[in-house]
């Protein structure tokens, strides 16, 4: 649906300017939701820009829809714009208009009569759930209604594609939530392509299909959600991770000396990951049954990215080195992510 | 006061009236293009073009630091050219305009600025032609800017069309230079003064109140339940 084709930007200033994007190369797929995340100044909104064409890259191919925007004169891009939409971070909703007003307007630059726009505006409205609203001015409503107005505009066009600039970091977390199950539900109902960018992983996790990381104007990876969850890659993308999945040791450990080797009395240390559906098999049941090894959990997280379980434990096995290790083979031949925290003396705390 | 003295203070009243209402209107007409073409031709906006930006900007800036009384004596031929007189309210309105018009220029290109870029990008993002970002978002979201700016200038032109009595363009300014000032006729004076202040007083208040009622950003949500 939307191919960007090694993209670079630059800006031009003092200093040779800045090189906002370097070689962007992303393929987003009829009906999906595709996330950019990336930190600040890392080019994410250069990027949505260069989508429907408000910053010209300085080289690349922008192709939309099978239309190639690079090639546009400005004529045939306002034409073309009118198929994508887009929301911002912080509305830019029209003040002097009211609700109705503001979602008219694409209406109105589509040349529609008075009486078309009528029919029109009023089911959209009723989409995002603001009917009761339509003859207020954007001043009287809450930032997550403003932010409704913005998608109900932006659908009015019927766009095929929805580009989202930070649409919910303006939001506070219930309001936000509301906005991403509203823009799913548009998704799933409409058909409509989207593409978000943020720098919170929340966001990622909580609606997209597919990400992409950026870093200094790169695309550093990319994939499913899942995948990218399961098996970060670059360390900023574990950064990212770790904001929603807890990677850091629970506080009872902090003073424990680890040990890379085993010792006569030393128990182990994991921590394991399940994705899908061994998160819901009874991995650690089985293990202990088989071998002759206790295992105490001493952290646990269930979590579901979309409807994929997702779960991180951290247990520690004791028992006879040879059970421990019969064990750990064991788990490491099941589909679950593992990582050996090391080996601590045995009773230097308490388990719990 | 006689009947005759208040038949004049009323004709000086129509005058001024008239000269300020004609000039306003040649002002506003020709300043609000001359103010969007200001702030569009600017850098990075959406029409940019130096060049025409630089040398529109220091014609203004020409035209707004000659004080009002030399630009009415300096450009005696050309309100001749256009009036056909150099005195009379007809001829008054000529200066009155041209210093009015670049004022207005400045003050629309002022309530522009204050106009959010993010809502040219949305109005661009949906496809909309400069024309359009112009008539449909700029303008209208600039509206109680622009009003009050419009109150300044016709309060401006009422100061000046006194002036312009000083050089017989009619109105209540002339009415008091002739008769306060040369016939120490001080009962005119102050008349002529008092309803000056109430002329501007009311030009005030009615703009204050189109300006409120144009800005939809601080509405409370009672007056538009
Ligand atoms: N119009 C511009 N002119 C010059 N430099 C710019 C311009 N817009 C962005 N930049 C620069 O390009 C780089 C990328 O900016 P961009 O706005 O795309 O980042 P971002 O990822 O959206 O950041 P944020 O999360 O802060 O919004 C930054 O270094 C920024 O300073
Ligand atoms: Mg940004």
């Amino acid at each position: 649906m939307i191919t960007l084709r090694d993209i670079h930007k630059q800006y031009p200033g003092a200093n040779g300017g800045v090189h906002a994007l370097r070689g962007v190369t992303v393929e987003v797929k009829r009906g999906e939701i595709f996330g950019v995340i990336g930190k600040s100044g890392a080019g994410k909104s250069t990027l949505i820009r260069c989508i429907n064409m408000l910053e010209r890259p300085t080289s690349g191919e922008v192709i939309v829809d099978g239309q190639n925007l690079t090639s546009f004169s400005e004529q045939q891009l306002r034409e073309a714009r009118k198929g994508i939409g887009m929301i911002f971070q912080h509305f830019n909703l029209l003040s002097s208009r009211t609700v109705f007003g503001n979602v008219a307007f694409p209406l109105e630059l589509a040349g529609k009569s008075k009486a078309e726009i009528a029919a029109e505006v009023i089911p959209f409205l009723e989409l995002v759930g603001l009917a009761d609203k339509k003859d207020q001015y954007p001043s009287q409503l809450s930032g997550g209604q403003k932010q409704r107005v913005g998608i109900a505009r932006a659908l009015a066009s019927r766009p095929k594609v929805l580009l989202c600039d930070e649409a919910t970091s303006a939001l506070d977390p219930k309001t936000t939530k509301s906005i991403l199950e509203l823009l799913k539900d548009i998704n799933r109902r409409l058909g409509l392509t989207i593409v978000l960018i943020t720098h919170e992983m929340h966001v990622i996790k909580e609606i997209c299909d597919r990400v992409a990381v950026i870093e200094d104007g790169k695309i550093i990876e990319q994939g499913s959600v899942l995948e990218i969850f399961t098996k970060p890659q670059m360390t900023t993308t574990r950064e990212f991770i770790s904001s929603i999945v807890n990677h850091d040791l629970p506080d009872i450990f902090t003073g424990t000396v680890f040990s890379a080797t085993s010792g006569p009395d030393s128990n182990l240390i994991l921590r394991l990951s399940f994705i899908g559906h061994s998160a819901e098999e009874p991995i650690i049941a089985s293990m202990i049954r088989r071998f002759n090894v206790d295992a105490s959990i001493l952290y646990g997280n269930i979590d579901h990215i979309q409807q994929t379980p997702f779960g991180t434990l951290i247990v520690e096995l004791s028992g006879d080195q040879a059970g421990i290790q019969n064990a750990l083979n064991y788990l490491r031949a099941r589909e679950l992510g593992i990582e050996v925290i090391g080996y601590v003396a045995r009773n230097t705390r308490a388990v719990g | 006061m006689s009947p005759e003295i208040l038949a004049l203070l009323a004709e000086s009243l129509l005058e001024t009236i008239y000269m300020v209402a004609i000039s306003a209107l040649i002002a506003t007409l020709l300043g609000i293009p001359l103010g969007v073409i200001l702030i569009t031709t600017g850098k990075g906006h959406i029409l940019e073009n130096i060049p025409l930006n630089r040398t529109l900007g220091s014609i203004v800036n020409a035209c707004r630091s000659t004080p009002f009384i030399i630009l009415m004596v300096a450009i005696i031929p050309f309100t001749r050219m256009i009036a056909g007189t150099s005195i009379g309210t007809n001829a008054a309105i000529v200066p009155l305009s041209i210093a009015a018009i670049p004022f207005v220029g400045r003050i629309v290109e002022t309530a522009l600025r204050e106009v959010d870029y993010g809502l040219i990008e949305a109005a661009q993002a949906m496809g909309a032609s400069p024309r359009e970002i112009i008539t449909k978002v700029l303008i209208p979201e600039a509206m109680p800017g622009v009003a009050a700016g419009l109150t300044i200038t016709v309060i401006n032109l009422i100061g000046h069309s006194a002036m312009a009595g000083a050089i017989g363009g009619g109105g209540l300014g002339d009415l008091a230079i002739r008769y306060g000032y040369q016939r120490f006729r001080a009962d005119i004076m102050l008349a002529t003064v008092l309803i000056l202040i109430a002329l501007v007083q009311i030009v005030q208040s009615c703009g204050d109140h189109i300006a409120k009622r144009l800005n939809k950003k601080q509405i409370g949500g009672s007056s538009h339940a």
